[in-house]
Protein backbone atom coordinates (compact mmCIF):
# COMPACT_ATOMS: atom_id res chain seq x y z
CA UNK A 1 0.00 0.00 0.00
CA UNK A 2 1.04 3.31 -0.57
CA UNK A 3 2.20 5.47 1.94
CA UNK A 4 3.25 9.46 2.40
CA UNK A 5 4.81 10.56 5.34
CA UNK A 6 3.55 14.31 6.21
CA UNK A 7 6.51 16.15 8.36
CA UNK A 8 5.20 19.29 10.24
CA UNK A 9 6.53 22.54 10.18
CA UNK A 10 7.36 21.55 14.02
CA UNK A 11 8.60 18.39 13.27
CA UNK A 12 5.98 16.11 13.80
CA UNK A 13 5.91 13.40 11.63
CA UNK A 14 2.34 10.93 10.33
CA UNK A 15 2.38 8.79 7.90
CA UNK A 16 -0.58 7.44 6.48
CA UNK A 17 -1.52 5.00 4.27
CA UNK A 18 -2.99 6.10 1.02
CA UNK A 19 -5.50 5.10 -1.27
CA UNK A 20 -4.31 4.79 -5.49
CA UNK A 21 -5.99 7.83 -7.59
CA UNK A 22 -6.10 10.03 -4.63
CA UNK A 23 -4.18 13.33 -4.61
CA UNK A 24 -1.60 13.93 -2.23
CA UNK A 25 -3.91 16.52 -0.80
CA UNK A 26 -7.12 14.44 -0.43
CA UNK A 27 -5.17 12.19 1.49
CA UNK A 28 -4.03 14.58 3.92
CA UNK A 29 -7.33 16.46 4.34
CA UNK A 30 -9.52 12.92 4.94
CA UNK A 31 -6.71 12.42 7.31
CA UNK A 32 -6.73 15.60 8.90
CA UNK A 33 -3.32 16.80 8.41
CA UNK A 34 -3.67 20.47 9.35
CA UNK A 35 -0.90 21.49 7.42
CA UNK A 36 -2.84 20.96 4.25
CA UNK A 37 -5.73 23.71 3.67
CA UNK A 38 -6.81 22.86 0.50
CA UNK A 39 -9.48 26.05 0.58
CA UNK A 40 -10.13 25.52 -3.32
CA UNK A 41 -11.07 21.55 -3.46
CA UNK A 42 -8.15 20.82 -5.80
CA UNK A 43 -9.02 23.34 -8.52
CA UNK A 44 -5.42 25.36 -8.51
CA UNK A 45 -6.90 28.53 -7.57
CA UNK A 46 -5.58 29.15 -4.11
CA UNK A 47 -1.93 27.35 -3.62
CA UNK A 48 -3.02 26.50 -0.12
CA UNK A 49 -2.00 22.47 -0.37
CA UNK A 50 1.78 23.66 -0.37
CA UNK A 51 4.27 21.17 0.36
CA UNK A 52 8.15 20.51 -0.23
CA UNK A 53 9.26 17.16 -1.34
CA UNK A 54 12.15 15.49 0.03
CA UNK A 55 14.53 15.71 -2.03
CA UNK A 56 15.76 12.24 -2.60
CA UNK A 57 11.79 11.43 -3.74
CA UNK A 58 11.42 14.56 -6.07
CA UNK A 59 12.75 13.05 -8.71
CA UNK A 60 10.20 9.94 -9.19
CA UNK A 61 7.40 12.41 -9.52
CA UNK A 62 5.99 13.41 -12.94
CA UNK A 63 7.00 16.90 -13.39
CA UNK A 64 4.34 19.47 -12.87
CA UNK A 65 2.84 21.38 -15.42
CA UNK A 66 2.90 24.82 -16.41
CA UNK A 67 0.02 26.27 -13.99
CA UNK A 68 1.21 24.51 -11.35
CA UNK A 69 4.00 25.84 -11.59
CA UNK A 70 2.63 29.35 -12.20
CA UNK A 71 0.42 28.93 -8.69
CA UNK A 72 3.33 28.14 -6.21
CA UNK A 73 4.27 31.56 -7.13
CA UNK A 74 1.77 32.35 -5.10
CA UNK A 75 2.20 30.34 -1.94
CA UNK A 76 2.77 32.08 1.47
CA UNK A 77 6.15 30.95 2.55
CA UNK A 78 8.13 30.85 -0.83
CA UNK A 79 8.67 28.17 -2.91
CA UNK A 80 11.73 25.85 -2.61
CA UNK A 81 13.87 23.66 -5.31
CA UNK A 82 11.02 20.76 -4.60
CA UNK A 83 7.89 22.61 -3.87
CA UNK A 84 5.09 20.97 -5.26
CA UNK A 85 0.71 21.68 -4.74
CA UNK A 86 -0.21 18.41 -3.32
CA UNK A 87 -3.27 18.32 -5.05
CA UNK A 88 -2.01 17.71 -8.24
CA UNK A 89 0.36 14.92 -6.86
CA UNK A 90 -1.36 10.87 -7.52
CA UNK A 91 -0.91 7.98 -5.20
CA UNK A 92 0.83 6.21 -7.32
CA UNK A 93 1.01 1.93 -6.62
CA UNK A 94 4.19 1.37 -4.44
CA UNK A 95 4.58 5.57 -3.73
CA UNK A 96 6.66 6.11 -0.51
CA UNK A 97 6.46 9.82 -0.25
CA UNK A 98 7.91 11.95 2.39
CA UNK A 99 6.91 16.23 2.77
CA UNK A 100 7.77 18.80 4.47
CA UNK A 101 4.32 21.19 5.28
CA UNK A 102 5.30 25.02 4.96
CA UNK A 103 4.54 26.73 8.41
CA UNK A 104 2.04 28.51 7.37
CA UNK A 105 -0.52 28.43 3.90
CA UNK A 106 -2.76 31.09 4.50
CA UNK B 1 -38.49 29.12 -12.91
CA UNK B 2 -41.97 31.17 -12.77
CA UNK B 3 -42.33 34.70 -14.17
CA UNK B 4 -44.78 36.06 -11.71
CA UNK B 5 -43.85 36.15 -7.87
CA UNK B 6 -45.52 37.35 -5.11
CA UNK B 7 -44.28 38.77 -2.21
CA UNK B 8 -45.19 37.20 0.39
CA UNK B 9 -45.72 39.16 4.22
CA UNK B 10 -42.50 39.91 5.40
CA UNK B 11 -42.95 37.54 8.84
CA UNK B 12 -44.61 34.50 6.10
CA UNK B 13 -43.71 31.45 8.75
CA UNK B 14 -43.45 29.18 5.47
CA UNK B 15 -40.57 30.83 4.81
CA UNK B 16 -38.82 31.41 8.10
CA UNK B 17 -38.66 35.18 7.64
CA UNK B 18 -36.14 34.20 4.90
CA UNK B 19 -36.87 37.27 1.91
CA UNK B 20 -34.99 36.53 -1.46
CA UNK B 21 -33.64 39.88 -2.10
CA UNK B 22 -33.52 41.64 1.13
CA UNK B 23 -29.78 41.84 2.25
CA UNK B 24 -30.22 44.10 5.01
CA UNK B 25 -30.10 41.30 7.79
CA UNK B 26 -30.48 37.89 6.66
CA UNK B 27 -28.65 36.33 9.03
CA UNK B 28 -31.72 35.43 11.97
CA UNK B 29 -33.75 33.83 8.67
CA UNK B 30 -30.56 32.06 7.58
CA UNK B 31 -30.62 30.56 11.51
CA UNK B 32 -34.25 29.75 11.43
CA UNK B 33 -33.79 27.83 8.14
CA UNK B 34 -30.75 26.00 9.37
CA UNK B 35 -32.83 24.79 12.10
CA UNK B 36 -36.12 24.41 10.71
CA UNK B 37 -35.96 23.59 7.49
CA UNK B 38 -32.18 23.51 5.90
CA UNK B 39 -33.16 22.55 2.34
CA UNK B 40 -36.61 24.27 1.63
CA UNK B 41 -38.60 24.87 -1.37
CA UNK B 42 -39.20 28.56 -2.39
CA UNK B 43 -41.68 29.46 -4.69
CA UNK B 44 -41.07 32.92 -5.14
CA UNK B 45 -37.91 32.26 -6.59
CA UNK B 46 -38.05 28.52 -8.00
CA UNK B 47 -35.43 27.60 -6.03
CA UNK B 48 -34.61 25.03 -3.10
CA UNK B 49 -33.06 26.94 -0.48
CA UNK B 50 -29.95 25.15 0.96
CA UNK B 51 -28.71 26.67 4.12
CA UNK B 52 -26.32 24.18 6.14
CA UNK B 53 -22.87 24.30 5.68
CA UNK B 54 -22.28 20.49 4.84
CA UNK B 55 -24.72 20.45 2.22
CA UNK B 56 -23.49 23.69 0.81
CA UNK B 57 -20.13 22.17 0.46
CA UNK B 58 -21.31 18.82 -0.91
CA UNK B 59 -23.31 20.16 -3.63
CA UNK B 60 -20.37 22.69 -5.02
CA UNK B 61 -18.21 19.78 -4.49
CA UNK B 62 -20.35 16.91 -6.53
CA UNK B 63 -20.28 18.83 -10.18
CA UNK B 64 -21.50 15.64 -11.71
CA UNK B 65 -25.08 16.10 -10.21
CA UNK B 66 -25.40 19.79 -9.31
CA UNK B 67 -24.36 21.86 -12.82
CA UNK B 68 -23.35 25.31 -13.09
CA UNK B 69 -25.70 26.20 -16.11
CA UNK B 70 -28.01 28.35 -14.55
CA UNK B 71 -25.65 30.22 -11.90
CA UNK B 72 -26.18 33.25 -14.91
CA UNK B 73 -29.69 32.81 -15.51
CA UNK B 74 -32.14 36.35 -14.87
CA UNK B 75 -34.27 35.12 -11.59
CA UNK B 76 -36.96 37.61 -13.00
CA UNK B 77 -37.51 36.25 -16.31
CA UNK B 78 -36.44 39.15 -19.45
CA UNK B 79 -38.90 41.14 -20.27
CA UNK B 80 -40.00 41.61 -24.12
CA UNK B 81 -38.57 45.33 -24.71
CA UNK B 82 -35.67 44.50 -22.53
CA UNK B 83 -35.00 41.24 -25.04
CA UNK B 84 -35.87 43.27 -28.18
CA UNK B 85 -33.29 45.38 -27.05
CA UNK B 86 -30.70 43.04 -26.45
CA UNK B 87 -31.33 41.28 -29.39
CA UNK B 88 -30.84 44.01 -31.69
CA UNK B 89 -27.56 45.12 -29.97
CA UNK B 90 -25.77 41.81 -30.76
CA UNK B 91 -25.73 40.85 -27.26
CA UNK B 92 -24.55 36.56 -27.13
CA UNK B 93 -22.73 36.87 -24.47
CA UNK B 94 -23.99 34.45 -21.31
CA UNK B 95 -20.53 33.35 -19.26
CA UNK B 96 -17.30 33.52 -19.37
CA UNK B 97 -16.40 30.47 -16.75
CA UNK B 98 -18.78 30.25 -13.88
CA UNK B 99 -22.05 29.10 -15.79
CA UNK B 100 -20.13 26.99 -18.43
CA UNK B 101 -19.55 23.01 -17.24
CA UNK B 102 -17.22 20.57 -18.16
CA UNK B 103 -15.68 19.79 -20.51
CA UNK B 104 -16.34 23.39 -21.95
CA UNK B 105 -15.63 24.65 -18.44
CA UNK B 106 -12.21 23.17 -18.13
CA UNK B 107 -11.02 23.88 -21.11
CA UNK B 108 -11.50 27.67 -20.97
CA UNK B 109 -10.72 27.98 -17.33
CA UNK B 110 -6.98 26.25 -18.42
CA UNK B 111 -6.74 28.93 -20.89
CA UNK B 112 -8.07 31.41 -18.39
CA UNK B 113 -6.13 30.89 -15.57
CA UNK B 114 -2.77 31.11 -17.03
CA UNK B 115 -3.73 34.63 -18.21
CA UNK B 116 -4.35 35.12 -13.88
CA UNK B 117 -1.83 34.54 -12.43
CA UNK B 118 0.07 35.04 -8.78
CA UNK B 119 2.49 36.92 -10.66
CA UNK B 120 0.81 38.89 -12.97
CA UNK B 121 -1.30 40.45 -9.83
CA UNK B 122 1.77 40.62 -7.24
CA UNK B 123 3.63 42.45 -10.10
CA UNK B 124 0.76 45.28 -9.92
CA UNK B 125 1.16 45.54 -5.63
CA UNK B 126 3.30 48.48 -5.73
CA UNK B 127 0.26 49.99 -7.79
CA UNK B 128 -2.30 49.42 -6.16
CA UNK B 129 -0.45 50.51 -2.97
CA UNK B 130 0.13 53.57 -4.76
CA UNK B 131 -3.15 54.13 -6.03
CA UNK B 132 -4.87 53.25 -2.50
CA UNK B 133 -2.44 55.46 -0.75
CA UNK B 134 -3.44 58.42 -3.15
CA UNK B 135 -7.14 58.06 -3.04
CA UNK B 136 -7.49 58.21 0.94
CA UNK B 137 -4.70 61.34 0.66
CA UNK B 138 -7.62 63.32 -1.63
CA UNK B 139 -10.22 62.35 1.25
CA UNK B 140 -7.78 62.97 3.85
CA UNK B 141 -7.57 66.55 2.48
CA UNK B 142 -11.33 67.38 2.92
CA UNK B 143 -11.80 70.08 5.30
CA UNK B 144 -15.44 68.30 7.15
CA UNK B 145 -13.18 65.47 8.15
CA UNK B 146 -15.41 62.96 7.25
CA UNK B 147 -16.01 60.52 4.25
CA UNK B 148 -17.51 57.00 2.50
CA UNK B 149 -15.12 54.08 2.03
CA UNK B 150 -17.43 53.35 -0.58
CA UNK B 151 -17.13 56.03 -2.72
CA UNK B 152 -13.94 57.20 -1.63
CA UNK B 153 -12.12 54.01 -1.94
CA UNK B 154 -13.67 50.58 -2.43
CA UNK B 155 -15.41 51.69 -5.89
CA UNK B 156 -11.98 52.72 -7.35
CA UNK B 157 -9.60 50.50 -6.55
CA UNK B 158 -10.36 46.87 -7.64
CA UNK B 159 -11.93 48.66 -10.96
CA UNK B 160 -8.91 49.91 -11.94
CA UNK B 161 -6.53 47.09 -11.06
CA UNK B 162 -9.03 45.06 -13.19
CA UNK B 163 -8.98 47.26 -15.94
CA UNK B 164 -5.38 47.48 -15.70
CA UNK B 165 -4.74 43.89 -16.16
CA UNK B 166 -7.68 43.27 -19.24
CA UNK B 167 -6.31 46.14 -20.69
CA UNK B 168 -9.20 48.68 -20.44
CA UNK B 169 -9.47 52.31 -20.19
CA UNK B 170 -8.73 52.83 -16.54
CA UNK B 171 -10.57 56.35 -17.04
CA UNK B 172 -14.04 54.64 -17.20
CA UNK B 173 -14.28 53.36 -13.98
CA UNK B 174 -17.87 55.01 -13.66
CA UNK B 175 -18.92 53.65 -17.11
CA UNK B 176 -17.58 50.16 -16.17
CA UNK B 177 -19.27 49.99 -12.82
CA UNK B 178 -22.29 50.98 -14.52
CA UNK B 179 -22.04 48.51 -16.66
CA UNK B 180 -21.94 45.87 -13.47
CA UNK B 181 -24.46 47.30 -11.71
CA UNK B 182 -26.68 46.48 -14.56
CA UNK B 183 -25.31 42.99 -14.74
CA UNK B 184 -26.04 42.37 -11.34
CA UNK B 185 -29.76 44.01 -11.36
CA UNK B 186 -30.48 42.19 -14.46
CA UNK B 187 -29.34 38.67 -13.36
CA UNK B 188 -29.83 38.71 -9.74
CA UNK B 189 -32.27 41.69 -9.07
CA UNK B 190 -36.13 41.69 -8.33
CA UNK B 191 -37.19 44.20 -11.62
CA UNK B 192 -39.97 44.79 -13.41
CA UNK B 193 -39.89 44.76 -17.00
CA UNK B 194 -39.90 48.43 -17.43
CA UNK B 195 -36.90 48.55 -14.89
CA UNK B 196 -35.25 46.31 -17.02
CA UNK B 197 -35.29 48.42 -20.10
CA UNK B 198 -32.45 51.29 -19.19
CA UNK B 199 -29.82 48.07 -18.32
CA UNK B 200 -30.69 46.10 -20.99
CA UNK B 201 -28.48 49.08 -23.03
CA UNK B 202 -25.99 48.90 -20.76
CA UNK B 203 -25.43 45.37 -21.24
CA UNK B 204 -25.34 46.03 -25.11
CA UNK B 205 -22.55 48.67 -24.73
CA UNK B 206 -20.88 46.34 -22.13
CA UNK B 207 -20.84 43.43 -24.31
CA UNK B 208 -19.48 45.40 -27.49
CA UNK B 209 -17.01 46.42 -25.80
CA UNK B 210 -15.83 42.91 -24.71
CA UNK B 211 -16.14 42.27 -28.36
CA UNK B 212 -13.60 45.36 -29.63
CA UNK B 213 -11.20 44.29 -26.68
CA UNK B 214 -10.94 41.17 -28.16
CA UNK B 215 -10.60 42.40 -31.87
CA UNK B 216 -8.29 45.24 -30.70
CA UNK B 217 -5.61 42.68 -29.12
CA UNK B 218 -5.76 41.36 -32.78
CA UNK B 219 -4.77 43.61 -34.22
CA UNK B 220 -2.06 45.33 -32.28
CA UNK B 221 -0.02 43.53 -29.98
CA UNK B 222 -1.38 44.20 -25.90
CA UNK B 223 0.97 43.07 -23.08
CA UNK B 224 -2.77 42.72 -21.43
CA UNK B 225 -4.80 39.58 -20.38
CA UNK B 226 -6.57 40.09 -23.17
CA UNK B 227 -3.40 40.16 -25.28
CA UNK B 228 -2.47 36.73 -23.55
CA UNK B 229 -5.97 35.51 -24.34
CA UNK B 230 -5.24 36.12 -27.91
CA UNK B 231 -1.31 35.03 -27.94
CA UNK B 232 -2.98 31.88 -26.48
CA UNK B 233 -5.25 31.21 -29.36
CA UNK B 234 -2.94 32.23 -31.49
CA UNK B 235 -0.55 29.38 -30.09
CA UNK B 236 -3.09 26.90 -30.30
CA UNK B 237 -5.22 26.93 -27.01
CA UNK B 238 -8.32 25.76 -28.08
CA UNK B 239 -10.37 29.19 -27.10
CA UNK B 240 -12.25 31.05 -29.74
CA UNK B 241 -13.13 34.66 -30.01
CA UNK B 242 -16.88 34.66 -28.86
CA UNK B 243 -15.31 32.65 -25.67
CA UNK B 244 -12.06 35.09 -24.94
CA UNK B 245 -14.68 38.20 -25.45
CA UNK B 246 -17.27 36.07 -22.79
CA UNK B 247 -13.82 36.03 -20.36
CA UNK B 248 -13.18 39.89 -20.31
CA UNK B 249 -17.53 40.08 -19.78
CA UNK B 250 -17.20 37.95 -16.59
CA UNK B 251 -13.83 39.66 -15.60
CA UNK B 252 -14.87 42.60 -16.28
CA UNK B 253 -17.71 42.16 -13.61
CA UNK B 254 -16.18 39.10 -11.16
CA UNK B 255 -13.09 41.16 -11.25
CA UNK B 256 -13.80 44.50 -9.29
CA UNK B 257 -17.84 44.12 -8.08
CA UNK B 258 -16.94 41.60 -5.13
CA UNK B 259 -13.69 43.57 -3.98
CA UNK B 260 -15.05 46.29 -3.89
CA UNK B 261 -17.90 45.18 -1.30
CA UNK B 262 -15.10 42.52 0.44
CA UNK B 263 -13.15 46.38 1.31
CA UNK B 264 -16.75 48.37 1.83
CA UNK B 265 -17.01 44.94 4.30
CA UNK B 266 -14.14 44.48 5.89
CA UNK B 267 -13.82 48.24 6.87
CA UNK B 268 -17.52 48.18 8.10
CA UNK B 269 -17.15 45.24 10.10
CA UNK B 270 -13.45 45.88 11.30
CA UNK B 271 -14.95 49.81 12.36
CA UNK B 272 -17.82 48.01 14.23
CA UNK B 273 -15.75 45.82 16.29
CA UNK B 274 -13.61 48.77 17.85
CA UNK B 275 -10.79 46.51 19.79
CA UNK B 276 -10.49 44.22 16.77
CA UNK B 277 -9.50 47.36 14.99
CA UNK B 278 -6.86 48.61 17.44
CA UNK B 279 -5.69 44.82 17.15
CA UNK B 280 -4.67 44.99 13.54
CA UNK B 281 -3.83 48.36 13.67
CA UNK B 282 -0.82 47.29 16.48
CA UNK B 283 -0.38 44.03 14.35
CA UNK B 284 -0.34 44.37 10.54
CA UNK B 285 0.09 40.45 10.48
CA UNK B 286 -3.06 39.70 11.49
CA UNK B 287 -5.07 41.33 8.55
CA UNK B 288 -4.69 38.16 6.23
CA UNK B 289 -6.34 36.07 8.80
CA UNK B 290 -9.01 39.11 9.62
CA UNK B 291 -9.76 39.16 6.21
CA UNK B 292 -10.44 35.60 5.87
CA UNK B 293 -12.97 35.83 9.19
CA UNK B 294 -14.49 39.19 6.94
CA UNK B 295 -15.58 36.49 4.31
CA UNK B 296 -16.87 34.32 6.08
CA UNK B 297 -18.73 36.76 8.65
CA UNK B 298 -19.94 39.05 5.85
CA UNK B 299 -19.69 37.66 2.50
CA UNK B 300 -19.57 39.19 -0.70
CA UNK B 301 -21.71 36.30 -2.35
CA UNK B 302 -24.37 35.23 0.05
CA UNK B 303 -26.04 32.61 -2.02
CA UNK B 304 -25.24 31.16 -5.61
CA UNK B 305 -27.47 28.44 -7.99
CA UNK B 306 -26.98 25.13 -9.11
CA UNK B 307 -29.45 22.89 -11.15
CA UNK B 308 -29.68 19.38 -10.33
CA UNK B 309 -28.70 16.97 -13.51
CA UNK B 310 -30.55 13.89 -11.99
CA UNK B 311 -33.21 12.98 -9.43
CA UNK B 312 -30.75 13.10 -5.97
CA UNK B 313 -31.25 13.77 -2.04
CA UNK B 314 -29.97 17.35 -0.42
CA UNK B 315 -29.45 16.65 3.16
CA UNK B 316 -31.98 13.66 3.48
CA UNK B 317 -34.64 15.58 1.10
CA UNK B 318 -35.79 14.93 -2.27
CA UNK B 319 -34.75 16.86 -5.23
CA UNK B 320 -36.11 16.17 -8.59
CA UNK B 321 -33.84 16.23 -11.85
CA UNK B 322 -34.04 20.07 -13.47
CA UNK B 323 -34.50 21.59 -9.84
CA UNK B 324 -33.05 24.85 -9.40
CA UNK B 325 -30.66 24.98 -5.93
CA UNK B 326 -29.77 28.31 -3.91
CA UNK B 327 -26.71 27.93 -1.66
CA UNK B 328 -26.56 30.34 0.98
CA UNK B 329 -23.21 30.39 1.58
CA UNK B 330 -23.91 33.29 4.17
CA UNK B 331 -25.62 31.12 6.27
CA UNK B 332 -23.45 27.81 5.63
CA UNK B 333 -20.52 30.37 6.84
CA UNK B 334 -22.68 30.88 10.14
CA UNK B 335 -23.63 27.16 10.50
CA UNK B 336 -22.83 26.25 14.59
CA UNK B 337 -22.15 22.86 13.59
CA UNK B 338 -18.83 23.99 11.49
CA UNK B 339 -18.41 27.31 13.15
CA UNK B 340 -17.99 28.05 16.85
CA UNK B 341 -20.22 30.75 18.29
CA UNK B 342 -20.83 31.53 14.31
CA UNK B 343 -22.24 34.49 14.80
CA UNK B 344 -19.39 36.44 16.54
CA UNK B 345 -16.94 38.34 14.33
CA UNK B 346 -13.13 36.90 15.63
CA UNK B 347 -10.13 37.61 13.91
CA UNK B 348 -8.44 35.23 15.78
CA UNK B 349 -11.17 32.26 14.47
CA UNK B 350 -8.65 29.22 14.05
CA UNK B 351 -10.95 27.81 11.37
CA UNK B 352 -12.34 31.41 9.66
CA UNK B 353 -10.59 30.37 6.35
CA UNK B 354 -13.00 27.32 5.52
CA UNK B 355 -15.82 29.23 4.81
CA UNK B 356 -17.42 29.04 1.14
CA UNK B 357 -17.67 32.53 0.03
CA UNK B 358 -15.45 32.00 -3.01
CA UNK B 359 -17.30 28.22 -3.54
CA UNK B 360 -15.62 24.91 -3.69
CA UNK B 361 -14.39 22.91 -6.62
CA UNK B 362 -13.67 23.51 -9.84
CA UNK B 363 -15.51 27.01 -9.83
CA UNK B 364 -13.63 28.09 -6.87
CA UNK B 365 -12.97 32.19 -7.36
CA UNK B 366 -10.42 32.03 -9.52
CA UNK B 367 -9.58 35.73 -8.70
CA UNK B 368 -9.55 34.61 -4.86
CA UNK B 369 -6.08 35.50 -4.07
CA UNK B 370 -5.89 39.06 -5.89
CA UNK B 371 -9.34 39.78 -3.46
CA UNK B 372 -7.53 39.48 -0.67
CA UNK B 373 -4.51 41.08 -1.90
CA UNK B 374 -6.28 44.11 -2.32
CA UNK B 375 -8.33 43.66 0.74
CA UNK B 376 -5.05 43.53 2.29
CA UNK B 377 -3.46 46.77 1.02
CA UNK B 378 -6.88 48.77 1.85
CA UNK B 379 -6.58 47.71 5.26
CA UNK B 380 -3.35 48.49 6.06
CA UNK B 381 -3.00 51.59 4.21
CA UNK B 382 -5.99 52.97 6.52
CA UNK B 383 -4.50 51.62 9.40
CA UNK B 384 -1.10 53.35 9.08
CA UNK B 385 -3.05 56.60 7.71
CA UNK B 386 -5.98 56.99 9.24
CA UNK B 387 -5.79 54.55 12.71
CA UNK B 388 -8.41 56.45 14.56
CA UNK B 389 -11.06 56.73 11.42
CA UNK B 390 -14.36 55.62 13.02
CA UNK B 391 -17.78 54.90 11.52
CA UNK B 392 -20.17 57.93 11.79
CA UNK B 393 -22.08 57.71 15.25
CA UNK B 394 -25.22 58.09 12.68
CA UNK B 395 -24.30 55.98 10.37
CA UNK B 396 -27.12 53.51 8.92
CA UNK B 397 -25.48 50.75 6.42
CA UNK B 398 -28.04 50.11 4.15
CA UNK B 399 -27.37 47.02 1.97
CA UNK B 400 -28.66 47.22 -2.23
CA UNK B 401 -31.58 44.47 -2.92
CA UNK B 402 -30.09 41.26 -4.47
CA UNK B 403 -30.48 37.63 -4.53
CA UNK B 404 -26.72 36.82 -4.51
CA UNK B 405 -25.06 40.41 -3.54
CA UNK B 406 -24.57 41.45 -0.30
CA UNK B 407 -23.12 44.58 -0.93
CA UNK B 408 -23.43 47.75 1.55
CA UNK B 409 -24.71 50.90 -0.22
CA UNK B 410 -21.78 53.14 1.89
CA UNK B 411 -19.86 52.71 5.20
CA UNK B 412 -19.68 56.66 6.12
CA UNK B 413 -16.41 57.67 8.33
CA UNK B 414 -15.25 60.31 10.12
CA UNK B 415 -11.32 61.33 11.58
CA UNK B 416 -10.10 63.74 13.87
CA UNK B 417 -9.01 67.02 11.77
CA UNK B 418 -5.79 66.94 10.62
CA UNK B 419 -3.70 70.16 11.52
Amino acid sequence: MPKITFAAADGETRTIEANIGDSVMETAVRNGISGVVAECGGSLSCATCHVIVDEDDFASLPPMEEMEDEMLWGTAVDRTGTSRLSCQIRVTEDMGLRVTLPETQV
Amino acid sequence: MTANLTAAPRSCPVHHGYEPFDQNDPFPAYAALRSEEPVMFDERIGCWVVTRYDDVKAVFEDWKTFSSENAQAPVRERGPEATRIMLDGGFTAYSGLSARVPPEHTRIRKVAAKAFTPRRYKALEPSIRQHVVTLLERMLARPEAAGDFVRDLAYDVPTVTILTLIGADTGKVDTFKRWSDSRAAMTWGDLSDQEQIPHAHNLVDYWQECLRLVADAHEHERGSLVGDLVRAQAAGDEISDHEIASVVYSLLFAGHETTTTLIANALRVLLSHRDQWQRVVDRPSLIPAAIDEVLRHSGSIVAWRRRALADTRIGGVDIPKGADILLVMGSANRDAAKFDDPEVFDIDRPNAREHLSFGFGIHYCLGNMLAKLQARIAIEEIARLIPDVRLREDARIAFGQNLSFRSPVSVPVEWEARA
